[in-house]
């Protein structure tokens, strides 16, 4: 039973010529109060009978939860012990590449993502050789400050630096999170439980 | 000596009374700690969740360490609260679940005692539990324990004369409160009570529920609304107290449906001599539990949990080995058959709590008032009459024969 135009839509009432058509619904006005009653009829035949005393819904509602018991129906991830799969678009913790066969850094310290980087928390540092080339020293990224957005390693001329999948970057210290050389290399390295 | 000694508690009831109820009390302690577990790995599996899994393989050392925890927790008594009823309370519910378990028949020869006045003994002792929850509800001086303890007494108090009418359909039919003699008669009957009062069994199942607070008649401590109902104020050991009294009683319950209605320690179709096989039954449950282990133990992360399962199975399969003796296996037939309905009955309890909403309080009143007190009445009065017909139709039967000898 709706008594007031104070509620339902707007299109009940164009239905029920409550508002002339076309005309914008008067805000802040009383003007043209009319109060519709509108009375739900409440009757029950004899299937609607059975379905209560034979209580059929409440049948069907314990068919449904007994339906969930499947071990494949179980939703929970049991973390340590499993870990979810990332997206491969995820930006996760920073890492420096390695070639995979030499073991050398694929850095040539050209400074681009520091250049790049928005927060300015790389800092790159490197020393001539004898033959003027660049060569890599320290590399120190401020994971504290990071927001992921991925820009240095879209400055990376030669695919050194990269955001993995690598979630677990979190870390006790301030100080701990910032990485130099060697962790960036190594990444993050988590608990694993036995599996 | 040892002889000597079997012989000595055998001729001595006393004794041997004392050692069943230490043997009851320590199964039934156990049973409700797990039942504890088992609700919430039941409802966890219903809710596409694990429940517990961290405290043993599967989380099954869950219920010794929620002890533990509760055993060491402070005991706090709220300041305004009346002291010695504040202590009382706990105790006097647990007491009256515990009693109860005195004249419940496990077995056709395994029952502390049977008196003749077994049900109501049954009824008195689980309706003065009642006072546990009101005292600790109003000797908490606290508004959610108050509120709660009188929900309680009112919905307790309503749904018992609902429930207390089915049984006496059910004592109709057996004419005698005693237990063992409800499930003898049932068993010279040939036919379980469920079958010839299906109302009654409905209607008992549904007070059943709602005496024990469970979902969805769990006003009594609706969360939402009252915190945690009457045991708001209790902690440590106290609060565990009531919990084992909830859990308790509703293995209660579960005995009298099973007795009264399900033919307690028989088999199904105890009286068809073709399904005979059925007795076989135990073996076949220890291995298909000892299946379901190793299924289950396969499916475990951690090695040492695997191995663990597999110990578990093989203590499964030894025990199925062990029934398989004929002797074990006819002693054991009773007690199977009846933990296997109570076990049904409890699963069935966590089931409802799984699926339905609670209801409102104006609800569970006109359910109970306007729907199961008149439904009761009317069973009885019908269950009566049709009892007189057929008594009167016997004698008649009778006298006749008689009369031509």
């Amino acid at each position: 039973m709706r008594l007031s135009r104070l509620g339902g839509n707007d299109r009940d009432r164009s239905a029920e010529g409550f508002w002339p058509q076309g005309e914008r619904r008067p805000y802040g006005q009383i003007t043209g109060w009319k109060p519709v009653l509108r009375i739900r009829q409440v009757t029950m035949d004899w299937k609607d009978f059975f379905r209560k005393i034979f209580l059929i819904d409440l049948i069907k509602g314990l068919r449904l939860t007994f339906s969930y018991q499947r071990p494949d129906a179980i939703y929970t991830e049991q973390y340590p012990l499993e870990r979810p799969p990332v997206a491969e678009r995820y930006r996760g913790a920073p890492r420096l590449n390695n070639h995979p066969e030499s073991g050398e850094t694929l850095c040539i310290a050209c400074n681009l993502c520091s250049i790049a980087c928005p927060e300015n928390l790389i800092v790159v540092g490197w020393a001539r050789t004898e033959d003027r080339k660049k060569r890599l020293t320290t590399f120190t990224y401020d994971l504290s400050r990071c927001m992921f957005c991925g820009l240095c390693e879209d400055a990376c001329p030669v695919d050194a630096l990269e955001l993995t999948q690598d979630f677990e970057i979190a870390n006790y210290t301030r100080e701990g999170m910032i990485w130099d050389r060697q962790a960036l290399e190594e990444g993050p390295q988590p608990a694993r439980y036995t599996r | 000596m040892l002889e000597n000694a079997f012989e000595f508690v055998m001729a001595t009831p006393l004794l041997l009374a004392l050692i069943k109820i230490l043997i009851i009390f320590g199964v039934l302690s156990g049973i409700v700690a797990y039942l504890v577990y088992m609700e919430r790995k039941v409802l966890a599996f219903m809710q596409a969740r694990l429940g517990p899994m961290r405290v043993g393989p599967w989380g099954l050392l869950q219920p010794v360490a929620d002890g533990l925890k509760l055993l060491l927790k402070e005991d706090i008594i709220p300041a305004g609260a009346d002291e010695w009823l504040f202590l009382l309370a706990p105790a006097i519910s647990v007491f009256a679940a515990f009693t109860v378990f005195a004249v419940i028949p496990f077995a056709g020869n395994f029952y502390v005692t049977d008196i003749n006045i077994g049900l109501l003994f049954i009824l008195a002792i689980s309706s003065l539990g009642i006072y546990g929850i009101i005292l600790g509800g109003w000797a908490s001086n606290s508004h959610y324990p108050l509120l709660g303890a009188l929900r309680s007494s009112a919905q307790l108090v309503s749904y018992e004369v609902a429930g207390g009418m089915a049984l006496v359909g059910v004592l109709l039919l057996s004419g005698s409160l005693s237990m063992v003699d409800i499930v003898e008669r049932q068993s010279g009957a040939g036919v379980w009570y469920v079958f010839l009062q299906p109302v009654a069994f409905l209607i008992y199942v549904i007070a059943a529920v709602a005496e024990t607070n469970r979902n969805p008649f769990d006003l009594p401590e609706a969360e939402s609304e009252l915190t945690a109902g009457f045991h708001t104020e209790y902690s440590g050991f106290r609060f565990a107290l009531y919990f084992m009294a909830e859990y308790t009683n509703m293995v209660v319950v579960s005995c009298i449906a099973v007795t009264l209605f399900l033919g307690g320690w028989l088999r199904p179709f105890a009286s068809v001599s073709a399904l005979d096989f059925l007795k076989f039954a135990p073996i076949v449950a220890f291995l298909g539990a000892a299946i379901f282990i190793v299924w289950l133990g396969l499916k475990s992360l951690v090695t040492l949990e695997r191995y663990f399962f597999v110990v578990l199975a093989a203590a499964c399969v030894g025990l199925a080995v062990l029934v398989a003796y004929p002797a074990i296996l006819n002693a054991i037939q009773g007690v199977f058959w009846f933990s296997a309905k109570v076990l049904v009955f409890l699963y069935a309890f966590i089931w409802y709590r799984a699926t339905f909403p609670r209801y409102r309080y104006d609800q569970l009143m006109s359910i109970g008032w306007r729907v199961m007190i008149p439904l009761a009445l009317a069973n009885l009065i019908v269950t009566a009459v049709l009892r007189y017909f057929w008594l009167a139709h016997h004698a008649a039967t009778a006298v006749a024969v008689l009369g031509r000898q």
